[in-house]
């Protein structure tokens, strides 16, 4: 007995010793720069990529044709010298910088460029960031239109099924049937964008019947459509690339054409999903090009290794044409998500850059510390309202609920990190955009008296309201402080009640909720990351709510110039529907009066700004599917030693502004001074 | 037992049978036919050597793996989420593209049954369990792998300090219950099994690591960063372990033979050695099986705590992403390792008390 | 199994005649000092948590964020937490949830498991085989998904009551239990008395019943007194899931654990919680080993 015993310690030491089989990390040392990157990035193909996380470390190691400066982040000058507009701000012209190669040490091409913008856009490759370039001439239609005519076409498409709709019912069309028909194909899906006059209303469209004809003309109109999108597509498939919409007329040339002035494009060609990629390497190993060893990329860092749950190491790119100006020789990213241990290591000098790296409850100690950082971030934190459920399709009762929470204790006392309160959708710092008045200050009086308008007193008769979120200590804490709010001024019995990630999900995507928390981070720095969400059946709506005016002022301002070429009568008619008619009625004539055509670019962008101001007026005024309560503040930890990191950077007035979206280029990062424990 | 009849159509099947897994283990790694066999005839030859029971064992996980694999799909296909999931809703058509990609087909029983289909026909023809959904462009075994000596690493030093810790405090107190050297064991017993891992695993750095600057708060790399995961993985280990051996000498020492023994004039030393310690160790042994399978596999909470890159991890992670693949790997893992201790459970049971010997 | 032979000479060891198996062990119980003690404390404890709060008027969700993270103090006791409520409240009324999932949850898992695990190892053979690859099976099965199974089986009325925690809490845990037990059978049913009882012609139930269960006492009482933590500590699991209660000592022990750092120590969110639970466990420990002297029948002083 004794002898087996000795042998299973041995065995035990065996095991041990293979132990070092594992730390062959350990050999490389410490980093240069090391930071915590949250969660482990799911794929470094800048095409396929979304998400923080695997936005740093791209934009490390690619490289756009431009890329954010580190003081400013304005784009400047990357894999493209240079650039011409034409006059109307729809045809750009990148001049490629000659010098710019790839790691192989073959040179970056126009061609490169093509390859990567339509690998982008096209459906085999699912991004999920493809959306972002549908302004791109014949992008949408090179996206989405193909798959869209398909199952609108053909003999059990949409269309088809329409017509034997149509013919079995011959004394009209109840709206009913209709919408059940809309829900079963997903036609709302099929039609994004669609402008048809017959179609668009029909979409919306709740009670009543269709007679006979104008079934018949409704079932056309989708013919009609199904053919728009089927010849777009071919189109767009004929010449994108080629000789539209993206393409390289020689290989240090790369033109593309906007289907409508847009204004922060040049900030997305410094965005990773516009980012370059090696075509051969792709095409070669299209599922996983992009580990060490095989990627070939073209910016200032080399992936060298990626150990999934451990690190990710980053060398200098050496071929890199801007290499003298880099400081780092290496980098690590940790992919770690835990807040305590993230700022256990930041104190202990193993990490240099902890961004949001502590539990949130220590934010009153962790202000304080010269090492701490804390700005505006372009993120809003709300809840959304499920308008299909009873009381809450009442817009009084959403108003009401809105009311009855104190945002600014909510922010004070409870968070206590800066945040700011939010009455609005769109996050501030968004360049010429001001959000209308908001509508939901604290003002218990008035939540109660519409309660009771709506028909509960006192909260009296009022159902139990789950307040919904994903399972997070901060959350949480969120959602039990509302519940007492309302408990306390409403007199709602309201709890909060929590579900792991992906069951939140499926039930705020299958609308079985009441209120349900949201976050939303901007992805470009235009009022339309926030607000073209909420159209329609949109995919990021979620709340059952819908506005035709409001589905139209956001259509209306991704071209701003249909409203200056609309018939008077047309006009006439639209603009008596706004808020704020005068202040639309004076751009529109500040528009007619642009002496030249930057002037005139500059009056359409006003329009265009004031189009969007207009509907989230009605989002946060009228229909409020959601409850605004803060938006973010981006903080972190990062070590004094760190310099070129820019927590807040320069407007173009020189005016010091925040650093809305916490990016922090390691290309001009420089470390001053040993690791160790920060003092 | 080894005259019963049965034995040889067993050994015929059973060495058939490793070889067969030795076969699909073996693709992987030795790479073309002929090496796959090479591995499949060393396994059938050793598996010819094997005891009965064993190959019984090792039949029985046929069905086992097949039917674990069912449900586990099945669930998966039946609880809400899926691998596409992300916070900003994609669309239709790149949902439709990402799921043909994956070879995932639509929820529900239907689809459970032909994603079932088609997971056996990859792993047993091509010997492929599938990607990550998650980590893309890497394959189950590509994420699984490397982080299995990690937990190897972990649970055996974990599995080895709660053990010997264990038994240590649990054989004392058993000798001298109700005094005072039985209080102290148990009362640090209670606090062991009162406080989570990830309790006893905080107090550890910040009184180490943070304040005393012994060891290294987080990370992997040396032995020092393999102390402390371990010692907050094994004391609640250690605890339970405490607790059923003291409660197995207590009864060990009632019995009529340890008096016989004492009376013989055989040393305390000897009795505690020879009688006490197997008494102890019954409970803790069959303890130790779902035990060993748990440190190994389910250390997620002091893999986060410490960011070790170990398996725990994809256990729980693989489940709250949907990471179907990844899912599927861990559930052959759990089962490997669970059927793997409960057999060593066995033959323990029956090395600690010969009269089971072949009764099992 | 009744085949006809002499005499066993070893009886069995129920109790003395005349004298029932309860009232003896009661008897034996009382003498206990340390049993005694830990169930006083323990009636104590579910009298103080489930009591308490209504008797004292304490509230747990009232919220005052301006007041959070207070040290205990004369207003309150035991400090308040990071929104202000009452912290002495959310660890009674959290006690509630853990006391109740823990005490009924654990009698559960071990009533099933200890019959399973007897059943498995008396039969042995191929009973045991089977019956054991059924637990090696449900060893394999990805947890998290049955438990949100088993939520989405509860609509949203039924999710904040205890069953479907008892329902997922015990899915999984007698399984230790059952090959606990098994295994302690195993070497059991090869005892003297045991075969003497067969020889005399003994139903199996009662065997299984009246000798094997009883000898097995000291491992199912200290694994089932050991239950209790791992099921207290796995609902917290279960609340992460958004199946447990968002009240517990689990949940306070876990949120009260991010009070421990270098940077700001908030000792009372863990210490109470945890010292509530230790307390717990501490007197069902010797609960237990004084339950188990009562009813094993081989120890008697």
């Amino acid at each position: 007995m004794y002898r087996t015993l000795a042998g299973l310690v041995v065995a035990f030491a065996v095991a041990l010793a293979l132990v070092g089989l594992t730390f062959s990390s350990s050999a490389e040392g410490r980093a240069d720069y090391v930071f915590v990157n949250g969660t482990e990035p799911k794929t470094l193909d800048p095409q396929k990529m979304t998400g923080q996380p695997e936005g740093r470390i791209a934009d490390a190691i690619f490289e756009g044709l431009t890329f954010r400066d580190n003081e400013t982040l304005r784009p400047v000058p990357g894999s493209a010298v240079s650039w011409e507009t034409s006059p109307d701000g729809l045809r750009w012209e990148f001049k490629l910088r000659p010098e710019a190669v790839w790691s192989n040490g073959e040179r970056v091409t126009a061609h490169d460029f093509v390859f990567a913008w339509k690998r982008l856009l096209a459906p085999e490759t699912a991004s999920e960031y493809a959306y972002l370039l549908h302004f791109v001439r014949h992008a949408e239609a090179f996206n989405t239109f193909g798959s869209q005519a398909a199952a609108l076409g053909g003999p059990d498409g949409a269309v088809a099924k329409l017509r034997a709709l149509v013919g079995a019912t011959p004394s009209g069309l109840p709206v009913a049937r209709w919408q059940a028909f809309v829900k079963e194909v997903g036609l709302t899906d099929l039609l994004t964008g669609v402008a048809d006059p017959v179609l668009l209303p029909a979409l919306t469209r709740a009670t009543g019947t269709f007679s006979a004809a104008e079934a018949s003309a409704l079932a056309d109109a989708l013919e009609g459509e199904r053919a728009r999108r089927a010849a777009e597509h071919a189109a767009a498939v004929a010449h994108l690339g080629v000789d539209e919409g993206v393409f390289a007329p020689d290989p240090s040339t790369f033109v593309v054409e906007l289907r409508t002035y847009t204004p922060y494009f040049l900030e997305l060609t410094a965005f990773y999903p516009t980012f370059p990629v090696h075509r051969a390497t792709v095409e070669a190993r299209p599922d996983d090009w992009f580990q060490p060893g095989r990627i070939v990329t073209n910016g200032p860092f080399l992936l060298h290794r990626w150990t999934v749950n451990e690190r990710i190491r980053l060398h200098k790119n050496p071929r890199y044409w801007g290499a003298s100006s880099v400081s780092l020789e290496t980098v690590d990213a940790l992919p770690i998500e835990n807040s305590t241990v993230a700022m256990n290591l930041y104190l202990t000098g193993s990490v240099d850059w902890s961004p949001a790296g502590y539990p949130q409850d220590l934010i009153d100690v962790v202000k304080r510390r010269p090492d701490f950082y804390g700005e505006p971030g372009m993120m809003v934190y709300y809840y959304r309202i499920n308008c299909t459920r009873k009381p809450f399709d009442d817009p009084r009762v959403r108003i009401a609920l809105g009311l009855a929470i104190d945002r600014q204790v909510l922010v004070e006392q409870v968070m206590r990190g800066g945040q700011v309160p939010a009455v609005t959708m769109v996050a501030p710092g968004i360049p010429a955009y001001r959000s209308p008045q908001g509508t939901l200050g604290f003002d218990v009086p008035r939540a109660r008296a519409l309660l009771k308008e709506a028909g509960f007193p006192d909260g009296k008769g009022f159902p139990k309201v789950a307040l919904l979120h994903n399972t997070s200590e901060a959350h949480k804490k969120v959602a039990e402080w509302i519940a007492d709010q309302l408990r306390r001024n409403l007199g709602v019995d309201a709890r909060a009640v929590n579900q792991e990630w992906q069951s939140y999900q499926e039930s705020v995507r299958r609308l079985d909720y009441d209120l349900a928390r949201a976050g939303w981070i901007g992805d470009y720095r235009d009022p339309n990351t926030f607000l073209d969400m909420w159209i329609t059946g949109g995919g990021n709506n979620q709340t059952g709510w819908g506005d035709a005016g409001y589905d139209r002022l956001i259509r209306l301002a991704t071209k701003p110039l249909a409203v200056v070429e609309m018939p008077a009568a047309e006009r006439d008619a639209f603009l008596a529907t706004l808020k704020e008619r005068p202040e639309a009625e004076r751009l529109l004539a500040a528009v007619a009066a642009a002496a030249d055509p930057k002037a005139r670019l500059a009056a359409v962008d006003a329009l265009r700004l004031h189009l969007f101001r207009e509907a989230e007026a009605i989002l946060i005024q009228d229909g409020l599917p959601v409850i605004p309560l803060y938006f973010y503040v981006v903080t972190g930890l990062v070590h004094p030693r760190v310099e070129g990191f820019h927590s807040r950077v320069r407007d173009v007035d020189g005016s010091m502004i925040p650093n809305l979206q916490d990016l922090h280029p390691f290309r001009d990062v420089r470390m001053r001074g040993p690791a160790g424990a920060p003092k | 037992m080894s005259a019963r009849p049965t034995a040889v159509p067993v050994k015929v099947v059973g060495g058939l049978f490793v070889a067969f897994l030795a076969w699909l283990a073996a693709r992987p790694f030795l790479g073309g036919v002929g090496g796959a066999l090479v591995g499949a005839l060393g396994g059938a030859a050793g598996a010819w050597r094997l005891p009965h029971r064993v190959l019984v064992r090792v039949l029985w996980t046929v069905p086992l793996f097949f039917l674990l694999i069912f449900t586990a799909v099945q669930l998966m296909f039946h609880v809400p989420g899926d691998p596409f999931a992300s916070e900003k809703n994609t669309s239709a058509e790149v949902r439709a593209e990402q799921q043909k990609h994956y070879g995932i087909p639509e929820k529900g029983f239907a689809g459970g049954c032909k994603f079932f289909a088609a997971y056996i026909e990859k792993a047993v023809v091509d010997g492929y369990l599938g990607p990550s959904i998650k980590v893309q462009g890497r394959s189950v075994v590509d994420l699984l792998l490397p982080a299995l000596p990690v937990s190897l690493a972990l649970g055996l030093l974990a599995l080895t300090i709660a053990v010997f810790l264990g038994l240590l405090l649990g054989v004392v107190a058993g000798l001298r219950p109700s005094t005072w050297v039985d209080y102290v064991a148990m009362a640090f017993a209670v606090i062991g099994i009162s406080l989570p891992s990830f309790v006893i695993g905080s107090l550890l750095i910040l009184g180490l690591s943070l304040t005393l600057g012994w060891l290294p708060v987080a990370g992997w790399g040396t032995f020092a960063h393999l102390i402390l995961p371990a010692v907050a993985l094994a004391l609640p280990y250690a605890a339970y372990v405490a607790r059923l051996a003291r409660g197995g000498t207590i009864e060990v020492m009632s019995e009529d033979y340890i008096r016989t023994a004492r009376a013989k004039g055989l040393s305390e030393q000897g009795v505690v050695l020879k009688h006490a310690l197997r008494g102890a160790i019954v409970p803790v042994v069959s303890f130790l099986g779902p035990a060993a399978a748990g440190i190994l596999t389910g250390s997620f909470v002091v893999e986060t705590l410490f960011g070790i890159p170990g398996m725990g991890r994809w256990f729980v992670n693989g489940a709250i992403n949907r990471d179907y693949y990844v899912v599927l790997g861990t559930v052959l893992i759990e089962c490997g390792l669970v059927v793997a201790f409960n057999l060593l459970v066995d033959f323990g049971l029956a090395w600690v008390d010969p009269r089971l010997r072949g009764k099992t | 199994m009744s085949a006809p032979g002499p005499a066993p000479s070893a009886a069995p060891p129920a109790g003395p005649p005349g004298r029932s198996l309860l009232s003896d062990a009661m008897r034996r119980m009382r003498r206990n000092k340390l049993a005694v003690t830990g169930g006083v404390v323990l009636v104590l404890l579910v009298i103080a948590c489930f009591a308490l709060p209504a008797l004292l008027g304490l509230d747990h969700e009232t919220t005052a964020p301006k007041l959070h993270n207070q040290a205990p103090s004369a207003s309150a006791p035991f400090g308040t937490d990071n929104l202000g409520r009452d912290y002495l409240a959310r660890v009674l009324v959290g006690g509630q949830t853990s006391l109740l999932v823990g005490l009924i949850g654990a009698v559960v898992v071990v009533v099933i498991g200890a019959v399973y695990g007897a059943v498995s190892g008396y039969f042995g053979g191929w009973v045991d085989e089977v019956m054991m690859r059924v637990v090696d099976f449900l060893y394999g099965i990805p947890y998290m998904f049955l438990v949100v199974l088993i939520m989405l089986q509860f609509d949203d009325e039924d999710r904040g009551s205890n069953l479907p925690i008892f329902v997922a809490l015990a899915a999984v845990q007698w399984l230790t239990m059952a090959r606990i037990v098994r295994g302690q059978v195993l070497t059991l049913r090869e005892r003297e008395y045991v075969l003497a009882a067969r020889v005399t012609g003994a139903s199996h139930a009662r065997i299984l019943f009246r000798h094997v269960l009883p000898n097995c006492m000291g491992p199912i009482v200290v694994y089932g007194t050991l239950t209790v933590p791992a099921v207290i500590l796995l609902e917290s699991f279960l609340s992460y899931l958004g199946l447990g209660k968002s009240l517990s000592w689990g949940v306070l022990v876990a949120e009260g654990v991010q009070g421990i750092n270098p940077v700001k120590m908030d000792w009372w969110l863990l210490a109470f919680p945890s010292g509530a639970l230790a307390l717990t466990l501490l007197s069902l420990n010797f609960l237990g080993d004084g339950l188990r002297d009562a009813l094993d029948p081989r120890t008697r002083r």
